[in-house]
């Protein structure tokens, strides 16, 4: 039985068209994991030359025992904000013949193969097999091991029980929360010391494997509550994470009524950023990315030139158009035959998106310009992000929007932020180039006949006249979107 | 109204759409009856200039939907969830459609109390996302932010699947009365007699092509359930 649903999670994640379009991309990502991954064996390798580096003169044995259980405390937290709920797709199962349990458990097991809980047995293997077996023997340092992995196993449930509970009694959750907030915050004022704990018991671990039956207690007690838990909320509407979203008052941004069509068109964006999750963090996302300048204008090596400048003024000053506006009109995929047949034009589809990315731009050109704070380079980034600001919203605009173009996949909405590539295609990491690059391009000539003001200037004016020019601009985007169309939409439609 | 063409849709080689000529008058109301994949849906996309036909063309009051975009102001539809935006609440979904079509905040609420009937209670002030209504419900949204505007053309693509009983037959008293208002319409459906009700003509397709096409009368109904019996 197990295999089977085993076999149907199988052929759901590979049949899933997520995976199947984006083979490559899932290659390349998978690629990348495995570099991660083998970082982490290395550092769990050298963890000794680490410590010794860090500290010299300590014992690395006991430095590693001491702060494990600080590990876990940052590894349960870490785990409450990412870790997703294993959902097998309990609900065509639940009529069949099958015991409730069975699925339960199945539900419960699956959330073993969490990544976070192979990253400690990674860390911690290479590190208990070069140090541990002079220090506890062999056995004691497989005992130490299972200890850990066992304590890794009780953080993974304790989160699932705890992220269900958020819903059906949030309280539970809180008071879990503060009970281990107040833990760190006891500690960090000295009156109960984790550190002490966390040393002598995997000292103790190590030296009597018999110890190892406490996390395994606990650990049986965590699965069974999580069991109960579960037993008594198999019913599908109670599965859910997350009530159905509770609708406010609906909120008409007045002055964006004041702009007719286009407004309307800016509010019904605003309004898909605020009530999606994967939209919302790519817009946050851009927030943080305004303290991208402090990596550049630090260094010397940067200030002292221009062109190393101009990178961070068209990144910074565009990064909200350009993450956000890779994926358009991906976002409305699932409405996109609404826009089609609706009385609005294509025109006014793509003006209302070029006058949010303006607007956007403009926003973080405020912010970018506080960098003008900065003593001796201040002025000159200020003069650097104003031309790529013109830039950005004259001739950027438009990149963006005519490459939207090539954009034929769908987007669920419903789908959650990390890791998510649907959506993502060839064109989005072709399209950061010509946006990233030509400004540079254009400076360039000018920087080789030492001329850097008159590339900046040179920058600058083509956004000026980009901007000057917006409505030709649009309507070779425009022609080319009305073209597009029909294979934009049938893309969009594939579920 | 509506003029098709030598008409004709292939998806790799397998023709699902092969309409040599259609004519639909002004204030005519077609039904449009076949089983699944007979190429009902491919032919409203076609209308609505969603799909782009491999060969032929179709006019609306003359001029090539391709061509222009001047069907949009007089043309209402509602095929599927697609045409909806689902995270909008009803309410602030048909402000967006009104204002889109020039309509004052006014006009809108006026018109949402005329169909307060038609939702029953179940659409307005629930404070819920069109996503989190039942597929009824969020049809009921579809058709009636499609009538809103008083299109003269009507395209819906089965309006009464998913309907309960009383919806449908106050669906179908609203489609009598915008017929009698002198709407075009074209409404695809499986209820035979449903839209036998409604309808002045009904259009009979299967495979792609037209096999009867007839006014309404009496025996109509007869004439379609033994074409469908198998």
């Amino acid at each position: 039985m197990i295999r089977l649903l085993l076999a149907h999670q199988w052929k759901e994640a590979t049949r899933s068209s997520v995976w199947q379009k984006n083979l490559a991309i899932n290659l390349v990502l998978g690629f990348f994991m495995l570099i991660m991954l083998l970082y982490v064996v290395l550092i769990g390798f050298f963890m000794n030359e680490i410590v010794q580096a860090v500290k010299p003169e300590a014992n690395v044995v006991d430095v590693v025992n001491r702060s494990l259980l600080y590990y876990f405390l940052v590894d349960l937290s870490l785990r409450f904000f990412m870790q997703e709920l294993p959902v097998l797709g309990v609900q065509p199962y639940l009529h069949l013949p099958i015991g409730k349990g069975r699925l339960v458990h199945f539900v419960l097991w699956k959330s073993i193969t969490s990544l976070f809980n192979f990253l400690p047995l990674l860390l911690f293997i290479p590190f208990a097999l070069r140090m541990l077996p002079e220090v506890y023997g062999t056995g004691g340092a497989w005992m130490w091991v299972a200890g850990m992995f066992l304590i890794t196993l009780i953080n993974n449930f304790l989160t699932l029980y705890f992220k269900r509970q958020l819903v059906e009694k949030p309280l539970v959750t809180v008071g879990f929360l503060l009970a281990v907030v107040g833990l760190a915050t006891l500690d960090y004022l000295g009156y109960i010391s984790v550190g002490t704990a966390s040393a002598v018991f995997f000292r103790a671990l190590g030296n009597n494997p018999i110890l190892v039956l406490v996390p395994l207690a606990a650990l049986v007690a965590v699965y069974l509550l999580n069991y109960r838990f579960l037993m008594a909320h198999t019913y599908p509407e109670e599965m859910r994470v997350g009530k159905p979203a509770k609708v406010g008052d609906s909120t008409e941004i007045g002055l964006l009524q004041r702009f007719g069509e286009m407004g309307t068109l800016i509010g019904l964006e605003v309004k898909l950023i605020l009530r999606h999750k994967r939209p919302k963090s790519t817009t946050t996302m851009s927030v943080f990315f305004l303290a991208y300048g402090f990596l550049f204008y630090t260094n010397k090596v940067y200030t002292d030139g221009f062109a190393m400048l101009i990178f961070p003024g068209i990144f910074m000053t565009g990064f909200m158009m350009m993450s956000y506006g890779q994926f358009v009109p991906g976002w409305q995929s699932a409405h996109f035959d609404a826009l089609l047949t609706k009385r609005l034009s294509p025109y006014t589809f793509y003006m209302g998106k070029f006058w949010m990315f303006v607007v956007a731009c403009t926003a973080a050109y405020l912010v970018t310009l506080l960098y003008g704070f900065m003593p001796g380079v201040g002025i000159k980034i200020m003069a650097i992000n104003t031309a790529c600001f013109l830039y950005n919203i004259g001739v950027n605009t438009f990149v963006i929007l005519f490459m939207s173009t090539y954009n034929k996949k769908r987007i669920d909405l419903s789908k959650s932020a990390s890791f998510n590539w649907q959506g993502v295609g060839a064109s989005q990491f072709i399209m950061m180039l010509p946006a990233l690059l030509i400004p540079i391009l254009v400076y360039l000539p000018f920087g080789l006949m030492d001329k850097p003001w008159w590339g900046i200037a040179a920058v600058g004016v083509l956004g000026i006249l980009g901007f000057l020019f917006h409505r030709q601009l649009m309507g070779v985007v425009v022609q080319r979107f009305q073209r597009e169309k029909y294979a934009i939409a049938a893309g969009f439609r594939q579920v | 109204m509506i003029e098709v063409r030598d008409l004709q849709k292939n998806y790799n080689g397998v023709t699902v759409v092969n309409i040599p000529s259609l004519v639909v008058q002004k204030g005519e109301t077609i039904g449009l009856v076949g089983n699944n994949g007979a190429g009902k849906t491919t032919f409203f996309r076609m209308i609505l200039d969603l799909i782009r036909p491999s060969q032929g063309q179709v006019f609306s009051k003359g001029e090539n939907v391709r061509a222009t975009e001047d069907w949009k102001r007089y043309t209402g539809s509602h095929l599927d969830e697609g045409f909806l935006i689902d995270f909008l609440t009803p309410e602030e979904y048909f402000n967006f459609i009104g204002k889109l079509n020039g309509l004052t905040p006014g006009d809108v609420q006026a018109f949402m109390d005329r169909f307060r009937d038609f939702f029953n209670g179940e659409i307005l002030e629930q404070r819920k996302y069109i996503r989190d209504f039942s597929k009824g419900n969020q049809k009921k949204v579809g058709v009636a932010a499609a009538v809103m505007s008083d299109p003269e053309l009507l395209i819906l693509d089965e309006p009464f699947a998913n309907l309960d009983p009383s919806s449908q037959i106050r669906l179908k008293n609203l489609l009598k009365d915008l017929k009698r208002q002198g709407m075009t319409m074209l409404i695809s459906s499986h209820d035979l007699s449903h839209v036998i009700e409604v309808c002045d003509r009904i259009v009979l397709l299967e495979k792609g092509k037209v096999m009867e096409d007839m006014k309404t009368n009496e025996t109509t109904l007869q004439q379609l359930e033994s074409y469908f019996t198998v």
